[in-house]
């Protein structure tokens, strides 16, 4: 799953424009959310001292769940789809990024020199209320303000935590508490689940190597717990909802992966009542078509996978929405066939708007899955990431 | 007359005044000079003060930004850093972090002195809701990666950068305290279109790293800014955040920041104030003086016009008229040259403030239009005034009277003696408005006593004029016979004389008043500095508000200092600052000590009982913070400890001048308890007697070194008093500008009523030369007039200088500041203003002496 760009894209629009310092900041921001430029700031920029994901390696848990540092970006992404008893539906997106700023840090004697900067999502979509709120959280890695260590399990942005919610000897991993508060009066967010693991971690790709573009290096080392159990409760705006449902932790880590002919990418987590899920991801280049990486894996109940290629695939877009917020205008639904499993899907977002408005803007949200498994109605949730979509519809300032 | 005629009449005048003026131009322009100079000097300290008000406004709010709140720390190295973590792991948000202290860099240009710029630490990542325009380098377009990891990186607006002529990309120097550091400009701020340039300028931005590596101040923040939302919900949030605060440290609110600032510098910019209306004073002399003149001049045309069927009030209105005219281009002339004096002032008072405040620096002079309506308006104003008594004059001699001088110098002695009884009365306001609490009525004070002084001065001239008349008496020759006319002079031709020698005795005694102001306090600085600093060595942190590395091991600290061969006794000292919750005290500094009777002088108070009631845990206040606070010796201050709220009584009150908002001593033991604090924020290390210099660097060498990761700073006594001597020239600096720029007004005044007086005696000379004066004796006359008018000023001037300095010292310091000072008359003060004064008045007399030497007699006559 190629959510590096979205990093980079972030981070890229902090620090990716030295040499453009004396410009007007409008100027500036505009460029920052100019895809071609992140992109090739991106791939471009010093990857000195940093680790390339070359091969595929031996994943080692609980160790992998903590911080790589050897490798320039990284991140802990929790999405779900919880529901209250009454079956009042919500959505959640809680991710930290990792980004370190070099290989090798400076010796600093003040605690807040730092090497690696955290970037924290979070967003809730409150489907009956048709609100959707999303926050954005930047700090330093330093003096413990942000950062993430394997035993005991913590990944931590000021109140944003997931950590490991045992203790004793053996310290497992999970359960894990995941917590966040953000905004202020109507605004006011808040979630505090308890996460089980509920599989083994799944490898994506080749054992976990996930290329994303055709040279060498390109690639991350790719896990994921795609149906954690969650349950717990968010409060927006002084209510609480004790809620419960489904998780999905995506882990990636990696110095370089997109080309400068990749634009953006569409990219799907499914939760399928049936108890399989399915990973897709479509990386959109700059010609319209997706670029060969393009893949997806289908996970079976017993944890067994199958790597799903793009040519494998029937993919379109049905409707499109255009943010008023933005302008830009994203695939709104998709039908999905996979022939060779006989699967037939249709996908619909749980709301219009879920686009987030931060430094970096892209829509990311809580689907609904409707179709067939050979013949026999099937239904589930899911997530979707889009990416790529603003800049193209935002008109050059 | 009638109605009818008056209008004829009106031009004629205009005509008349237009053709005399310009036959005069050296009169002319003497008074427009006067009218200018005042103005001027009142303009440009408006304008300095404005601007530094504003620039402390802006600096303050570019520092602060948009926080609500601030949560400081009552030790001068301010808060753990460790608090921050805990504030945003406890969802307090938005939080930003914040070092201020104040750099000193040296542009590159050959020859720039070095400028205080101040420094602000920031966390980019915190910053967006404070400081927009600090808050946008987060938000793109500078290069982050540098700013953050790179050790010294920085950024600047671009016109400090090119100021100081460092480029983008480049190392340059910067003090912090005794730190030489380098550090990177990595990018410059530009602030977005529509946001003040000004609100940015001069702040030298860096990472928090950065900053406390820099400062040398690791572990600790000087606050953190907040912004809590309004009304019940922002004082729920207020409650949660004290509860989250450690013992030392409190939340208060931002605003107070800049009251305080302004506050701080009040009394400081007031002063400023009151001595350029002095200046004014002078001025408003010097117009009236000529505007008298004017009149005197030309009684036989005036009446000559009165004959004609001119009106009184035509007259009156034609002199108004003539002095509506100078003031207008006086005052235009003045706020041009304000603006640019107040260029150069607005830099000796930001100077100021920046040795004793806090760093400012002002670049922009502010141009509020209030300030030049206010000109216009003192300037007309002032030119009116001082011609409305000389046109009711002009008004008030029958038409033949007019033609008569004798009347007129009759009547100049009735106006002698009402002027002497009007300035008996203005000192008897003044004496009456004394006891007034409150530094306006001292202003009062001040000017009641100057223009009482003032008009007392011409009586005081011709008694001074008759003994010197009577003590030549008997003498013959040349001399005898000119003095002796000379000194019936100074008398005879009191209508013009009287008010030139007020003018002069106004400006010289201010001089000298302001003179021995000065020289009185900085002798008693002196000797406070030598009393008070009595250990050989000062070490403390390198830079002023670092933390001292040995903060937390204070006592193997001392205990490493105590071990250097050669050091005899170490000293700790202890700064913090203290809540209270009396009325206007805000937050009292503290100094804890070990008492030492032999350094402090006891001001108030039985010297004995007052160390007896120190080493109880009562407190010592210094006079500004007695003055401050409305303390007296056994009052009661009640102070926030770590134990809660405590009274101190306060056990006396003891000469200091370190700061102007006043310090409390506490007894070092008493203190450590009380406030759970044992740090130390300064050491004095006491040397075996008589320690060479030689010593006294060898041991100041292994103090530098005795902690590489955080270097202290020593100082030696003789270098501490040199530096506090340097910083007080400096402040003094400009009332030295404006006592000059009085004394060049009073100059002038001299100047133009001699010069006035003598070209207007063409005809007497012309007399005195057809009788068989010498051209050498006309000279020697009129030297020996000007000369005796010039010395009975300079010397009626040092009494009233005297009890001017007085004012200044007793009244006007103590009240602004509560410092009490021991006058120190220095002879040079008194001998430079009967310098000054003769030598206005001899100058004064050249022109017109080679002037009537010149003219023939006959011409002179012909005037008749």
């Amino acid at each position: 799953m190629t959510r590096l760009v979205s990093l980079l894209l972030a981070l890229g629009g902090l620090f990716a424009f030295g040499a453009c310092a004396d410009r007007p900041p409008e100027g500036q921001r505009s460029e920052t959310r100019g895809v071609a430029s992140v992109l090739s700031a991106g791939s471009s920029g010093s990857d000195d001292g940093f680790a390339r994901a070359l091969a595929p390696r031996t994943f080692v848990f609980p160790a992998d769940h903590g911080p790589h540092p050897e490798f320039r970006t990284e991140w802990w992404y929790v999405t779900g789809n919880l529901a209250t008893a009454e079956g009042r539906p919500f959505g959640f997106q809680w991710t930290i990024f990792r980004q370190a700023l070099a290989s090798r840090g400076a010796a600093r004697a003040s605690k807040w020199g730092a090497r690696d900067v955290y970037l924290g999502h979070f967003a809730v979509s409150d489907v009956a209320g048709r609100h959707f709120r999303s926050f954005e959280r930047f700090r330093r890695g330093a003096l413990g303000l942000a950062g993430a260590s394997a035993v005991p399990f913590k990944v931590a942005l000021d109140d944003w935590v997931l950590e490991s919610g045992a203790t004793g000897e053996s310290r497992p991993t999970w359960p894990a508490s995941l917590r966040a508060t953000a905004g202020e009066g109507e605004e006011r967010t808040a979630i505090d689940l308890i996460l089980e693991a509920g599989t083994p971690p799944v490898l994506q790709g080749d054992r976990g190597l996930s290329q994303k573009s055709a040279a060498p290096g390109n690639a991350s080392y790719y896990y994921s717990l795609p149906r954690m159990s969650a349950r717990g409760e968010i409060r927006i705006d002084g209510t609480r909802f004790a809620v419960s449902g489904l998780a999905w932790l995506d882990r990636e880590w990696s110095t370089s992966s997109l080309s400068p002919a990749q634009i953006g990418w569409d990219w799907f987590a499914l939760q399928l009542e049936d108890g399989y899920e399915l990973m897709l991801y479509r990386l959109r280049q700059r010609d319209g078509g997706a670029s060969p990486e393009s893949r997806g894996t289908l996970i079976a109940p017993d944890g067994s996978t199958r790597a799903i290629e793009w040519r494998d695939l029937g993919f379109t877009e049905t409707a499109t929405w255009t943010s008023p917020k933005s302008g830009a205008r994203y695939p709104a639904a998709w039908r999905l066939r996979i022939p060779g499993e006989r699967l037939d899907l249709t996908i619909r977002p749980l709301l219009a708007d879920q686009e987030l408005d931060g430094t970096f803007r892209y829509w990311e949200g809580a689907v609904g899955v409707t179709g067939s498994r050979e013949g026999r109605p099937l239904s589930g949730k899911g997530y979707v990431e889009l990416t790529g979509y603003a800049e193209a519809a935002a008109p050059p300032r | 007359m009638s109605r009818r005629a008056s209008p004829r009449h009106a031009p004629l005048l205009a005509r008349a005044s237009r053709r005399h003026l310009l036959r005069h131009p050296w009169q002319l322009a003497l008074a427009v000079l006067g009218v200018a100079l005042g103005v001027a000097v009142f303009v440009s300290i408006d304008l300095a003060n404005q601007s530094a008000k504003k620039a402390l406004s802006l600096s303050l709010g570019a520092l602060q930004g948009k926080a609500t709140h601030e949560i400081v720390a009552s030790a001068p190295e301010g808060i753990p850093e460790e608090l921050f973590v805990r504030l945003v792991r406890a969802g307090v948000r938005p939080a930003a972090p914040v070092i201020e202290a104040t750099a000193i860099v040296t542009p590159k240009a050959r020859g720039a002195k070095p400028e205080a710029l101040p420094l602000l630490g920031i966390d980019p990542f915190s910053e967006a809701p404070f400081r927009p325009a600090v808050g946008r380098i987060a938000g793109g377009g500078l290069d982050l990666k540098t700013f953050l990891t790179v050790p010294g990186a920085c950024l600047l607006a671009r016109g400090t950068a090119g100021r100081l002529g460092v480029a983008v990309g480049k190392r340059f120097a910067a003090r912090f305290g005794t730190f030489e550091r380098s550090l990177l400009l990595s990018g410059l701020l530009e602030p977005a279109p529509g946001e003040g340039s000004s609100s940015l300028s001069d702040l030298l931005i860096c990472d928090i790293a950065t900053a406390q590596e820099a400062t040398g101040r690791l572990g600790h923040l000087t606050r953190i800014d907040l912004v809590l939302p309004e009304g019940a919900a922002g004082a729920r949030e207020l409650t949660r955040v004290r509860t989250l605060l450690p013992a030392g440290v409190q939340i208060q609110e931002a605003a107070g920041r800049l009251r305080e600032g302004d506050e701080m510098t009040r009394a400081f910019r007031m002063n400023l104030k009151a001595l350029s209306l002095l200046a004014l004073v002078c001025g408003t002399f010097l117009i009236y003086n000529t505007m008298t003149f004017l009149v005197v001049e030309r009684r036989r045309l005036l009446g000559l016009l009165r004959a004609l069927g001119a009106t009184r009030r035509e007259i009156f209105r034609g002199v108004l008229g003539e002095a509506a005219a100078i003031g207008a281009v006086g005052t235009l002339l003045g706020l041009v040259a304000g603006v640019v004096l107040g260029r150069g002032l607005v830099r000796l008072v930001a100077g100021t403030i920046n040795d004793l405040y806090f760093a400012l620096s002002v670049r922009d002079l502010a141009l509020p239009p209030w300030t030049f309506v206010t000109g216009i308006a003192v300037g007309l104003g002032v030119t009116l005034l001082a011609a409305l008594a000389p046109a009711i004059e002009a008004t008030g001699t029958p038409p033949q009277g007019a033609m008569v001088r004798s009347l007129l110098e009759a009547k100049s002695g009735r106006a002698l003696r009402r002027a002497t009884g009007a300035g008996a009365l203005g000192l008897a306001l003044g004496a009456l408005v004394l006891p007034v609490p409150g530094l306006f009525a001292s202003f009062v004070v001040m000017f009641c006593a100057i223009i009482g002084f003032a008009l007392l001065a011409p009586g005081a001239a011709v008694l001074l004029g008759r003994a010197l008349r009577a003590a030549l008496g008997r003498r013959a020759g040349r001399v005898g016979w000119i003095g002796r006319m000379a000194a019936t002079g100074l008398e005879r031709n009191l209508s013009r004389t009287g008010v030139a020698v007020a003018a002069l005795v106004v400006a010289v005694s201010v001089t000298v008043g302001v003179g021995a102001m000065i020289a009185s306090f900085r002798g008693s600085v002196e000797r406070w500095l030598d009393r008070s600093l009595t250990a050989d060595l000062y070490v403390g942190p390198a830079e002023r508000e670092a933390g001292f590395v040995g903060a937390s091991r204070p006592g193997d600290l001392i205990a490493r200092l105590g071990a250097i061969p050669g050091v005899v006794r170490v000293r700790p000292l202890r700064r913090a600052e203290a809540a209270s919750p009396r009325k206007g005290a805000g937050t009292v500094r503290l100094i804890a000590v070990e008492g030492d009777p032999a350094a402090t002088v006891i001001r108030q108070g039985n010297v004995r009982d007052a160390w007896a009631g120190f080493a109880r845990g009562e407190i010592l206040a210094s006079e500004p913070l007695a003055a401050r606070l409305g303390l007296r010796v056994g009052s009661s201050l009640p102070l926030a400890t770590a134990e809660g709220v405590k009274p101190f009584r306060v056990a006396g009150i003891y000469l200091d001048y370190a700061s102007d908002r006043g310090i409390a001593m506490i007894d070092g033991a008493h203190y450590r308890r009380l406030w759970r604090d044992d740090r130390v924020s300064g050491l004095g290390l006491d040397l075996a007697q008589g320690a060479s210099d030689a010593e006294l660097e060898r041991v100041a060498a292994i103090v530098r070194t005795l902690d590489p990761e955080a270097p202290l700073g020593v100082r030696s006594n003789k270098e501490l008093r040199r530096r506090s001597l340097v910083v007080f020239d400096r402040t003094f600096k400009i009332t030295g500008v404006l006592r000059f720029l009085a004394g060049l007004v009073a100059f002038l005044g001299v100047l133009s009523a001699l010069l006035a007086l003598q070209l207007e005696r063409t005809r007497e000379i012309g007399v005195l030369r057809a009788l068989g004066m010498t051209t050498r004796e006309v000279g020697a006359l009129v030297a020996a007039e000007t000369g005796l008018l010039g010395l009975s000023a300079g010397l009626l001037s040092i009494p009233v200088g005297f009890v001017l300095a007085l004012i200044l010292i007793e009244v006007i310091n103590r009240r602004s500041f509560g410092w009490s000072m021991d006058l120190v008359l220095t002879p040079g003060v008194f001998l430079g203003a009967v310098a000054l004064s003769l030598t206005a008045a001899l100058l004064a007399g050249v022109v017109p002496a080679i002037k009537m030497a010149r003219t023939s007699p006959a011409e002179a006559l012909r005037e008749e």
